[in-house]
């Protein structure tokens, strides 16, 4: 902007001026330079941090280290390349064994113990890693079809994991202890096969049908003994059989929960009302474990079917269509679904009913008859979910939706088979435990009455007398039940069907028989699965790839295709595999085992199914996300499939002749009769106690109570978050609208700058008569219109980071904008000093700053864009400290110009560290510091003027001019910093005289203002050197400036002195002032008298000085009005950041001054 | 340094088990399939490149759309050509692994899709990202209308700052809530 602005300004302009313009740019330039050497400084900064380390002090020593290892520790979560990773990590090793050494002994013991952990804990991790199994295969799976397939088999993994404990629970607590110390086979009746049953034990359909043999061993429940104690060890068999069928699900439910949490926690993100669809399905949508190219092809066109879905989806949303025939089909699919479900349902029962029919009507079963049931079941679990598949294309949903409906749709089967499956044969465990015909009539009626009859009576009557006894109470069990049930029939039955019932009894061992089920069913099942595996993915793709040449359509895209994976059904499937088994466990032992082989088995076969002869479902099931999705449906079915168990233990009555458990009650009499029996005294008591209601409901009621006050913290946890995310959204879109407000405001801000002009130029006059007479109330006017650029800025400077970039562009606008005003500046300058004979360049600029300043103070409107503009600056200034000599000019002037908004600036940035201010400063591109400086200018003159000229005109005391000279050239001789300070000092040793007095205030109060921004010294040096400068200037341009330089000497040291008495006073606020170019120094106003004067010490005094000053000093350049003006806005400005930061002000201010 | 391409030092194969997120049998064979794509000569220089070009033989990057992003993001090639070191090699296969922080999977991801690496997701990039995903064939690739919506659509989820692109926090913030990037966000050798 300074290019822009220099036409204009130097056509109203002394030849001075452009040489000041001049020099201002070569300023700027070398605050660039300097800019991009603290960059690059900056970026080296990481590094060096983790270099210094040079103290001697232990507890920073050991810091230091503790830090050092963070790095180690850390390292590699840090994107950077290799190569730097290397070289940190070194040094930071480095570092720490150098430093550690020095701290004690014993730590470098516990660093070199840890050191030797870390090396075993990562061997052992290596050797682990080892052992996962079937880690390659997943992993190759991975990498050819994706997240999605491998989580599938990550899950059966998982399952197989789980599976494997239970087995060992089993194995080891029931299985192996019967197996060693038991009684052996066919010592006692339960263990051994009835006589009528020898011959066909070993045939092959009675071993396929898991009777025979099979059915007397420790496969089933019926196999195990009864005896309490086995074994020399006296091994409590029955008790550890209960205890371990419990802790199966006791296992099975703790080890989901855990997996759950955990799940939940990693994807605790997925806030429901956090919804970037498009983003994921874009961001997120390829899987680079993707290899395989069909593979990647597929995924490819899932991922544009996907996106045109999304954005169909989208603008459908905006049309909502009258789907009359769509909800009519959609009703029609549920109605199918619903009877599908109710057929399969029926059918099973119906088939399980048959099955029983059978047995009693016919000695010899067929093969078919035998296991019609599982066949049956397995059938419908196979083929229903394909029918549901082909409703779901009738409903026409989202592929997303119709998948969701398609997996309840088939979990609800699922559930439903076992469930109307295991309902069927407990029906039949009532029968044959209860013995009552009518019992079971309650679901198959009288053909369970007829079975019973049909029983053949067999066996030896004394068993049966022995039995007796048991055989009544089950009776009177029965009794109940018809009571209790309404069914009050065949009462009379009871007596003539119970000889019979009896002896059925022995040889039915209802737990056998559902084990029994339950394993066939798997196996069943398993065959079915490889079954389809091969015939339906195997034998398909083969003929898929090699028939497709010599058919007429392509198989390949066409009809048969490939055979998909389906996951979701997969998965489906393997969670009805094991809802099979948590049923089955507790009757048959080694069904755990059998699913582990079941598992193996499946792993390998789908694993090579997939590889050879699928291709992954178009549906794209994502992996983690429905990890806890399936985890959600093992749940559930874990808890439904308990149900049954748990209602069988407590509901019937044990079997009398087989079992850990025969002839008792019920089976979990067990375990009161263990406490009763085998504990002391005292512990049955408590136990008595602690089973008592006394303590069970408080205990429930605490339960409640403790779960009520869970939910509630978490409710309120989850508001909360609620809130702070709200809270988050709204101060981040505020912000942002903020900055464009801003941007905006700045580009219209030229166009309001001139409208208002006129309208600037009477407000101005206005509040420099105020000032003048009394500047307190304007003060507090001026503060008010700050005000609302104060408050935003805390919040605005979170947004100019990111928004930098736009603000830049628009700063340079804005700044460009400012110097339009120039041309108004004769009529302002005239209303302000109507004396003036010559403009002084500072005044005219002055105004034109002044009125951007003024334009931005009272126009509301403009708050934002002042704000803005004042950034910038606050930037600049800093930039320009470090700058040699030469930048001094320009760094003053952007310090002084800045003055109102400076102090602004500071308001904003108190919260912010040093740091960040040193590096948005040094971030600002080169253009905007170059044109910065001249905005700055522009504001500057105008307020300074005033102020000083005023003051310091009337004490009239010509200074000696050699010695402001002098100072001058001490200035420039030393071209940096260092230099400058030397000279500073030199000239503060000059004190005694007024010239050099002053300047020694105006760095105290340029510190003051500036010290917020923490860069003192190098404000000092320009401070100082301004204020030399100033007045050199003043002597060289008029006398009269002289004089007034002599004054404004006496009035520092007034000032100077009154300062230190009330170090409150720190508010001196103008500091800023005058920037001075060496080499055209003549025309600077000299701010440096003003700011002493301005100094707080002495606010009356000068109030007093000014007044008489400007009504008898009207003749007095506009340089004293502009300075007044400005010196009275910064004042208001800095008033409040100053009252705050008084006391940093003032330790600073002390520093400097000494 | 130890590192000819057919030796990996003792000290160097733990630094970078300290450094990455990999295994030790990881880092071996990631070895193994780097010195794979060497012939015999360069196998005992020390510090060699690999081209991008040989580099994208690998399976497990051939049907990559961003294989040659993913390249340059990891070069540290001076030349900007995204040719690789066996270190270079590390560094992409521990951000891709199993155990690496969702932080660092998003920051190279964000990288990745950053194409013209100006440190935003601008239109260009997005557009850019879209095509690499859907292919460039006529049936596969979106119309501009399509593009045009896909790409508002996406800014209006994502951009918070409303400033026409996504920077790396505004990306982060979408990955992180996404429940299956980490799983899909892996290379396995």
């Amino acid at each position: 902007m300074s290019t822009a602005c220099e036409p204009l300004v130097g056509s109203t302009m002394p030849l001075s001026t452009a040489k000041r313009h001049k020099s201002v740019r070569k300023n700027s330039r070398r605050i660039y330079s300097a800019y991009q050497d603290r960059q690059q400084g900056s970026s080296d900064d990481n590094d060096k941090e983790d270099e210094h380390v040079d103290s001697n002090d232990p507890e920073e020593m050991f810091q230091n280290i503790q830090y050092q290892k963070e790095i180690i520790a850390n390292i590699r979560t840090r994107p950077w390349p290799m190569r730097r990773k290397l070289k940190v990590l070194k040094q930071a090793r480095e570092i720490v064994l150098r430093y550690e050494g020095r701290l004690t002994r014993t730590r470098g013991y516990q660093t070199a113990g840890a050191d030797l952990l870390k090396k075993v804990s990562r061997l052992l991790y290596n050797t682990l890693v080892l052992f996962i199994p079937w880690e390659v295969r997943i992993k190759k799976i991975e990498s050819h079809f994706g997240s999605g397939v491998a989580s599938y088999f990550i899950f059966l993994r998982w399952l197989f994991g789980i599976n494997i404990v239970l087995t060992v629970m089993t194995g080891a607590f029931i299985v192996l202890p019967e197996l060693l110390a038991g009684a052996p086979f066919g010592t006692t009746r339960s263990k051994t096969i009835p006589n009528e049953h020898l011959a066909s034990a070993q045939d092959l359909d009675t071993i396929w049908s898991l009777g025979g043999y099979l059915q007397y061993s420790v496969l089933f429940y019926g196999y195990y003994g009864r005896v309490r104690k086995i074994g020399s060890a006296g091994y409590r068999l029955p008790l550890a059989y209960f205890l371990v069928g419990m802790a199966v699900f006791a296992y099975s439910f703790i080890i989901l929960l855990r997996k759950m949490a955990k799940n939940s926690r990693l994807s605790l993100a997925s806030a429901s009302d956090e919804n970037f669809t498009f983003c994921w399905r874009i961001f997120c949508a390829w899987d680079y474990l993707i290899g395989n190219p069909e593979a990647a092809e597929s995924k490819g066109a899932a991922i544009v079917n996907n996106i045109r879905e999304a954005i169909v989806e989208e603008q459908e949303k905006k049309k909502d269509t009258s789907l009359a025939v769509l909800i009519s089909l959609r009703i029609l699919a549920n109605i199918l679904v619903l009877l599908s479900l109710a057929g399969s349902i029926y059918i099973i029962y119906f088939v399980v009913d048959r099955s029983q029919k059978l047995e009693q009507e016919k000695p010899e079963l067929t093969l078919w008859e035998k296991n019609e049931v599982s066949v049956v079941v397995s059938l419908i679990t196979m083929i229903a979910p394909s029918a549901f598949e082909l409703v779901a294309q009738l409903e026409m949903y989202h592929p997303r939706t119709s998948l969701r409906f398609q997996l309840a749709r088939v979990l609800v089967l699922y559930l439903g088979n076992l469930y109307s499956l295991i309902i069927a044969l407990l029906d039949k465990v009532n029968s044959m435990s209860s013995a009552v015909p009518t019992n079971s009539g309650n679901r198959s009626g009288s053909s369970s009455f007829l079975a019973t009859i049909s029983q053949p009576l067999e066996g030896s009557i004394s068993t049966r007398i022995s039995e007796y006894g048991n055989s009544t109470t089950a009776t009177i069990t029965a009794v109940l039940d018809i009571a209790s049930t309404g069914k009050s029939t065949s009462k009379i039955n009871e007596t003539s069907l119970f000889e019979r019932n009896t002896r059925s009894q022995q040889d039915q061992c209802w737990e056998t028989y559902v084990g029994q089920e339950m394993l066939k069913l798997s196996i069943i099942d398993m065959i079915f699965t490889v079954g389809s595996i091969l015939l339906i993915d195997f034998i398909r793709g083969l003929v898929v790839r090699y028939l497709s040449d010599c058919c007429c359509w392509d198989l390949e895209s066409k009809f048969p295709e490939y055979g998909e994976f389906k996951i979701a059904e997969n998965v489906l499937h393997l969670i009805y595999n094991q809802g099979m088994i948590w049923m089955g466990a507790f009757f048959s032992p080694c069904l755990p085992a059998f699913n582990v082989l079941k598992l193996i088995g499946l792993m390998y076969l789908r694993s090579w199914a997939v590889l050879t002869c699928n291709v992954p479902h178009q549906q794209v099931f994502r992996a983690s996300r429905s990890n806890n999705f399936y985890l959600a449906m093992l749940l559930f079915m874990l808890f439904l499939c308990m149900l049954p168990t748990i209602f069988a233990i407590v509901r019937y009555k044990p079997s009398q002749h087989c079992g850990p458990f025969s002839g008792q009650e019920k089976i979990y009499d067990i375990v009161s009769e263990t406490v009763a029996s085998d504990f002391p005294l005292w512990f049955s008591q408590v136990m008595g106690y602690i089973t008592s209601p006394i303590v069970v409901l408080p205990a429930l009621l605490l339960l409640f109570m403790l779960i009520y006050y869970l939910q509630a913290i978490a409710r309120s946890l989850k508001f909360t978050n609620n809130q702070l995310r709200m809270q988050l959204q709204t101060e981040r879109t505020e912000d942002k609208k903020k900055v464009f407000q801003m941007a905006a405001v700045r580009l219209q801000a030229p166009e309001e700058a001139v409208d208002r002009q006129s309208d600037l130029l009477e407000s101005d006059m206005e509040s420099q008569e105020a000032a003048a007479h009394t500047p307190s109330p304007q003060w507090n006017g001026n503060v008010r219109n700050f005000q609302s650029p104060l408050r935003h800025g805390n919040s605005i400077h979170t947004v100019t980071q990111s928004a930098a970039g736009l603000d830049l562009d628009r700063g340079c606008v804005a700044g460009s904008v400012a110097s339009p005003m120039v041309t108004n500046l004769p009529k302002q300058i005239r209303g302000h000093v109507p004396n003036r004979t010559t403009p002084f360049l500072g005044g005219p600029r002055g105004t034109c700053r002044s009125k951007s300043y003024h334009h931005m103070a009272y126009n509301p409107q403009a708050v934002y864009s002042g704000h803005i503009q004042c950034e910038p600056v606050c930037r600049k200034p800093m930039c320009s400290f470090h700058p040699v000599e030469p930048a001094r000019g320009v760094s003053a002037q952007s310090c002084g110009g800045c003055r109102g908004h400076t102090t602004r600036y500071l308001i904003v940035n108190e919260h912010v560290p040093r740091e960040k201010l040193v590096r948005s400063a040094t971030r600002i591109p080169r253009h905007y510091l170059m044109e910065e400086p001249a905005e700055i200018l522009e504001l500057y003159p105008r307020t300074f003027q005033h102020y000083t000229r005023r003051t310091t005109r009337h004490p009239s005391q010509p200074p000696p001019p050699h010695s402001s000279q002098q100072q001058l050239s001490e200035e420039e001789g030393g071209g940096e910093e260092q230099g400058e300070e030397g000279s500073r000092r030199l000239s503060l040793e000059k004190a005694p005289r007024p010239s050099s007095l002053s300047n020694l205030l105006q760095p105290a109060h340029f510190f003051i203002g500036d010290c917020v921004e923490r860069h003192r010294s190098m404000a000092k040096d320009s401070n100082t050197s301004r204020g030399r400068y100033e007045a050199q200037e003043d002597d060289e341009d008029d006398n009269d400036d002289d004089d007034d330089d002599g004054e404004l000497k006496w009035q520092g040291l007034e000032s100077y002195s009154g300062f230190q008495a009330n170090e409150k006073g720190a508010e001196p606020l103008v500091v800023r002032t005058r920037r001075r170019i060496p080499t055209s120094g003549k025309h600077y106003p000299s701010l440096g008298r003003v700011r002493p004067m301005e100094t707080y010490t002495k606010p009356k005094m000068k109030q007093k000085r000014e007044n008489p000053v400007t009504e008898s000093d009207s003749s007095s350049e506009q340089q004293n009005s502009s300075a007044d003006q400005r010196m009275q806005a910064s004042r208001n400005k800095e008033h409040e950041s100053n009252r705050r930061r008084g006391k940093l002000a003032k330790k600073s201010l002390k520093q400097d001054l000494i | 340094m130890g590192t000819t391409a057919s030796h990996l030092g003792k000290d160097l194969l733990s630094e970078y088990q300290e450094l990455t997120f990999l295994t030790k049998q990881e880092i071996l064979l990631a070895h193994k399939r780097f010195a794979e794509l060497l012939t015999k000569e360069e196998k005992e220089l020390p510090n060699i490149r690999i081209s991008m070009e040989r580099f994208l033989d690998l399976p497990e990057l051939k049907s990559n759309p961003f294989r040659q992003r993913i390249c340059h993001v990891f070069s540290t090639s001076e030349s900007k050509d995204g040719s690789l070191t066996f270190e270079d090699f590390l560094d992409l296969l521990s951000a891709f692994s199993d155990s690496a922080t969702l932080e660092i999977k998003s920051h190279y991801a964000f990288r990745i899709f950053d194409f013209d690496e100006d440190g935003t997701l601008n239109c260009g990039d997005l557009e850019k990202l879209v095509n690499c995903l859907t292919g460039e064939t006529d049936d596969t690739r979106l119309t501009t209308e399509e593009m045009r919506q896909l790409i508002s659509n996406i800014l209006e989820e994502s951009d918070i700052d409303k400033d026409g692109t996504v920077n790396l926090s505004e990306f982060q913030h979408v990955i992180s809530r996404s429940p299956d990037f980490i799983s899909s966000f892996k290379i396995v050798l």
